[in-house]
């Protein structure tokens, strides 16, 4: 049926090429509807435990995600706390108020913070730490001395050196930070002063990213095209020629996109990546057709012959090496994060989009060419030329060759030592991600985020929020409860890892140790809870009582205790999750609490977690699905086992340089694994068929690898050049994920063709006769192969109802167990089977 | 004779607009109203409950009773707060003496501590105990601290704007204010921040007339910047009953007057 396609796409390539151009203007009239969304809280879906947590957290206690703007003057001997410094600050948190967007009362800063301080004696005086723009360094200092001897700003609105103060910034909603942050640029553009400001935070991280990537893809997927084009334009010097995978490529991630954008799901992060995922999958197979075209068409003279020809070679490779790919990313839809799925199900659709279009589109444009402009490829300067060319090639190819069949014992045991050594290597990834680190770290927000954290106590913000178990009791307001905190608030602290903590605890006892008299020796919890009750609606009197609630409920049966991170690094917040657990359990509270954590930081652990863990079982899943498929393509578990080597051993290789050069195993890394395994496998899947085509004429191996050696291998090399130098542009790229995208297009696509070329050769001098598997008898029939195909096809179903269900592993795992002990004595029953003895 | 001069005076204000008029008829507004809603009698004595309701519909309730005794009708007075709910802050105190002329002292006294301490009063503007009231709405914000301007006098009110003299010293820019003509109470007062953007509405939900003086029995400030709001109710509101001047002194602080508080 296929075939037929292929000889109606060459008799009829204007049919087909209006078909193409309706599909693509189809796709780009969806384009108007786009709707981008940069928020990774949405990699977890909205009802998620965590984000409705989050939500009512943030509800409750009045809090908003926060733009951290940080001033610092290393020149003045004062540093920032000198006149001009702090007007400047004062009158940039006036113009910060006023920008839309900004919760104005919630804006905490020097300005907008009331302090309780000792005035004439006997009396407590509660008063704005700076009311008004100041005139003398004394007023100065006496703010400093003020902020510094409050706990609830030292360290967070100001650093201890003095050197920095911050102002906090809240904004309604996250996606607004990256515009909200681009006004304070502006604002700060028009003070002259010695001082710096850096403007850091996670929502600004998330947000500037989201932008930036956007940006960066509209630079970087064209630049990896352009340098695709030259590549190949090197190869087979025919532009003409090699416009047709470029326009394949463009239709590809257009009516892909078209497609996405179409179905109403919005453009994240992740789906932003699909350009750059798919171009090199749809370059892939046409590269493969040009190249055996320019190999054929010398010797057939025919560009219709030829197509025919080289199509019916390729149909069957490029038809799973399709089908591979898309399924590495059909499976990230059995990820628990809706926009991994999204971003999996449409690349799949792209895949299949690329190979319908190469079976159609190519053959259409190269029928549609002038047969006068092939004339080139088989004579004249173009052949000297791309001689040399083949030539270097070639000489390789031919040292390959020779090693790899030669010396086939030394490349399978330096295969294995590499696998052992990968295996160590592994064993070192750690897993950790951190949105601010996407950024180069020159990057404005890289570089805030240093200075600011250097200075101030953490500019990462987690909620440890306690809940009394019995909603009718005020335990908060116990003295021993407080004491609790306290102590919880010490732990913390002296672990290093939380550069501080603000809660209850700290107001009560700056409020108690004022009322006495500012005397430190006071600075405790109060001895009863009558008087904690009292020291707190003292606290109400000030300008700002709302603040209390912040921090605890009017009923004081809950509290929210501010975690101040240095490091937003998932394995940072991970650490201070499991001091938290540990203390808690080796420390019985006083009174039956529940606790759970809020804010960015920590929810960025938990889809972090969702996401490696979902990508390693999608990963291992799809692994056995492709195994199953390359053990039905080649008609012999066998021969699939060999053809996943070069597989494993790439993504073995890849992932352990990870552990190696510790490089932290991230979103995009998890992401990237899917891709691995669909590219890596594609080389194999090409070299064995071809392979065994060849063999099943000359049923010898010697000879069969020199012809391999040829055609095959020039059009495996041929690709890994063009895709891994095409992507090399990303490693320049501003945005880290991007350079690791590129990082690994290069690896998967070098690796993995060396490891075809010289592993693949080498077993199968080994194992010679794998090539020639009786492919007419019925696999069922050989006991073990039907073992082995049906515990592949139980382990498929396990893992697809898996995806699609909530079954836990426990009973899956259980079916498992009786489904492969049926499947067993169904294989021995069947291989005694008349229809197999026939064949015997 | 004098009779026309008044006549002619209110006929220039109304017909001709004659700012020095206005100026003087403010002056006496203001003053009438200020007589009206915090001097009424000679002392007073009345039961409050306070029910603060946040942006999250949460309810927080006080409960207190407030003596007040003037030294001097439109000047100088003396107030003494007493809590008795929360159960927690019972017997607590707050005691203000309010002078014209200077700042106000204030005393707090928390009897869990056993501690009285003074409050520094330079700024009025800070919460009264956690509500959307402020100080100065509770004992009467000083006349001289504003410029006043009458900008209309619909049929049964005079409607006043208050700027500041210091801007500096509040967080308002301005504030307009509506006084009942018949009995000079002021039924809704209306605040603006410093962008001009209505934020604060202190308003009088329930007027009574008590021992012959109109009062405030229920009182609303609403917060529109985080939408909250407090209802204060006044109940067993008594005027005129020979209060003692030495109860508002810090000896009695520690020792409630309880022959002067509503048992």
């Amino acid at each position: 049926m296929f075939k037929k396609l292929i000889h109606f796409s060459v008799h009829k390539p204007k049919l087909i090429m209006f078909l193409v151009l309706l599909m693509v203007v189809l796709s780009l009239i969806q384009f108007p509807r786009m709707k981008v969304d940069t928020d990774p809280e949405n990699m977890l879906s909205e009802d998620e435990f965590v984000r409705t947590f989050n939500h009512q957290v943030k509800k409750e206690f009045g809090i908003y995600d926060f733009i951290v703007l940080g001033v610092v003057n290393e020149n003045d001997p004062n540093g920032v706390f000198n006149p001009k410094t702090l007007n400047a600050v004062y009158a940039l948190t006036e113009k910060v108020k006023g920008m839309e967007g900004v919760i104005s009362r919630e804006v905490i800063a020097l300005s907008t913070k009331d302090n309780i301080r000792q005035g004439q004696i006997g009396e407590v005086v509660f008063e704005w730490l700076m009311k008004d723009p100041i005139d003398t360094q004394e007023q100065a200092n006496f703010i400093r001395d003020e902020a510094k001897d409050n706990p609830m700003f030292n360290g967070t609105i100001v650093s201890e050196d003095g050197k920095a103060v911050c102002v906090y910034i809240p904004i309604a909603k996250k996606d607004i930070s990256y515009r909200v942050s681009q006004e304070i640029y502006e604002a700060i553009k028009d003070i002259k002063g010695d001082e710096s400001y850096y403007i850091t935070g996670l929502p600004v991280a998330e947000d500037t990213f989201g932008i930036e990537m956007f940006k960066q893809m509209a630079m970087s997927a064209p630049l990896a095209g352009l340098v695709i084009f030259l590549l190949m334009w090197m190869f087979f010097k025919s532009i003409q020629l090699i416009i047709s995978p470029m326009l394949l490529a463009v239709a590809t991630v257009l009516s892909t996109m078209g497609l996405l954008i179409g179905f109403g799901f919005p453009v994240h992060i992740m789906s932003s990546m699909i350009p750059i995922f798919l171009m090199p999958i749809a370059v892939l197979d046409s590269v493969h057709i040009l190249s055996e075209f320019f190999d054929k068409y010398k010797s057939i003279g025919n560009k219709q012959e030829t197509i025919f020809v080289v199509m019916d070679e390729l149909f069957t490779p490029m038809l799973y090496t399709s089908l591979t790919s898309a399924v590495g990313f059909f499976s990230l839809s059995f990820s628990p994060i809706p926009p991994v799925q999204a971003f999996g199900v449409f690349v799949a659709c792209g895949v299949m989009i690329a190979w319908i279009l190469t079976i159609t589109f190519i053959p259409a444009y190269i029928s549609l060419m002038d047969e006068k402009s092939f004339a080139k490829i088989g004579s004249g300067e173009a052949v000297k030329k791309e001689d040399v060319q083949h030539g270097i090639i070639d000489v390789i190819l031919a040292k390959i060759q020779k090693i790899s069949i030669y010396h086939y014992k030394t490349v399978l045991m330096l295969s294995v030592i590499a696998i052992i050594v990968s295996i160590y290597g592994i064993s070192r990834i750690s897993v950790n991600d951190n949105p601010v680190r996407w950024f180069d770290k020159n990057h404005n927000i890289r570089v805030s985020d240093r200075i600011l954290n250097k200075h101030f106590a953490g500019t990462y913000t987690a909620y440890l929020v306690l809940d009394s178990e019995d909603q009718d009791k005020q335990i908060f307001i116990e003295p021993e409860m407080l004491k609790y905190i306290e102590d919880l608030q010490k732990y913390l602290l002296a672990q290093g890892m939380v550069g501080k903590s603000t809660g209850l605890p700290d107001v009560v006892k700056k409020v108690y140790s004022e009322l006495l008299g500012g005397d430190k020796a006071n600075y405790i919890i109060p001895q009863t809870k009558r008087a904690v009750a009292q020291c707190l609606i003292s606290y109400e009197n000030s300008h700002k009582p709302d603040d209390l609630w912040h921090m605890t409920t009017p009923d004081y049966s809950k509290v929210n205790l501010w975690i101040q991170l240095k490091s937003g690094d998932n394995k940072d917040m991970s650490v201070v999750l499991d001091q938290v657990d540990e203390y808690i359990s080796n420390n019985p509270s006083p009174f039956k609490i529940k606790y759970n954590w809020a804010g960015l930081t920590y929810i960025n652990v938990i889809w972090q977690n969702k996401m490696v863990h979902g990508m390693l079982i999608n990963f291992l899943g799809s692994f056995i699905i492709v195994f199953f498929m390359m053990t039905f393509l080649f008609g012999s578990p066998v021969l699939g086992l060999i053809s996943m080597v070069p597989l494993t051993i790439t993504i073995l290789l890849i992932y352990s340089l990870l552990g190696f050069i510790g490089k932290d195993y991230d979103m995009p890394v998890a992401v990237l694994s899917a891709l691995t395994l669909g590219l890596s496998i594609d080389f194999a899947i090409h070299f064995i068929q071809r392979a065994r085509d060849i063999y099943s004429e000359n049923l010898s191996w010697p000879e069969t690898s020199k012809e391999m050696f040829q055609g095959p291998a020039r059009a495996i090399s041929r690709n890994a050049l063009v895709i891994a130098l095409g992507f090399l542009p990303l490693l320049f790229a501003p945005l880290v994920p991007y350079r690791t995208v590129g990082f690994f297009m290069f690896a998967i696509m070098f690796v993995s063709s060396i490891a075809t070329l010289f592993i693949l050769p080498a077993i199968m001098s080994l194992l010679p006769k794998v090539l020639g598997v009786e492919q007419k008898r019925n696999l069922l029939c050989n006991c073990k192969y039907c073992v082995i195909i049906s515990m592949a096809a139980a382990v498929t179903v396990i893992y697809l109802i898996r995806g699609y269900t909530a079954i836990a592993w426990g009973p899956t795992l259980i079916i498992s167990v009786i489904v492969m002990g049926i499947m067993s004595a169904v294989c021995a029953q069947v291989g005694k089977h008349k229809f197999c003895m026939i064949d015997k | 004779m004098k009779r026309f001069i008044l006549l002619g005076l209110i006929v220039s204000s109304v017909f001709m607009f004659n700012p020095k008029s206005f100026a003087q008829t403010v002056d006496e507004i203001i003053t009438k109203a200020n007589l009206a809603s915090y001097y009424a009698g000679n002392d007073g004595r009345s039961q409050v409950t306070m029910t603060i309701t946040d942006s999250q519909s949460r309810i927080r309730t006080r409960g207190f009773q407030i003596l007040r005794m003037d030294v001097q009708d439109g000047g100088e007075q003396k107030y003494y707060v007493y809590f008795s709910q929360p159960a927690d802050v019972q017997d607590m105190v707050y005691m203000v003496w309010k002078y014209t002329d200077k700042d106000d002292d204030r005393w707090m006294y928390l009897p869990a501590l056993d501690l009285v301490r003074r409050i520094a009063a330079t700024d009025t503007r800070s919460s009264f105990v956690g509500s959307n009231f402020v100080y100065e709405d509770i004992s009467g914000r000083n006349l001289d601290l504003d410029t006043h301007e009458l900008l209309a006098s619909p049929t049964d009110v005079y409607i006043i704007k208050n700027t500041p003299k210091d801007a500096g010293s509040v967080e308002f820019s301005y504030y307009m204010i509506s006084i009942r003509k018949d009995n000079f109470l002021p039924v809704k007062a209306e605040y603006f921040d410093k962008q001009r953007k209505l934020s604060r509405v202190v308003e009088a939900l329930e007027i009574k007339d008590i021992q012959g003086y109109a009062s405030v029995t229920k009182s609303k400030a609403t917060d529109l910047a985080n939408n909250s709001n407090t209802v204060i109710d006044f109940s067993n509101i008594k005027y005129d009953l020979g209060l003692e001047a030495d109860i508002f002194s810090e000896r009695y602080l520690r020792r409630p007057p309880r022959k002067w508080l509503d048992q």
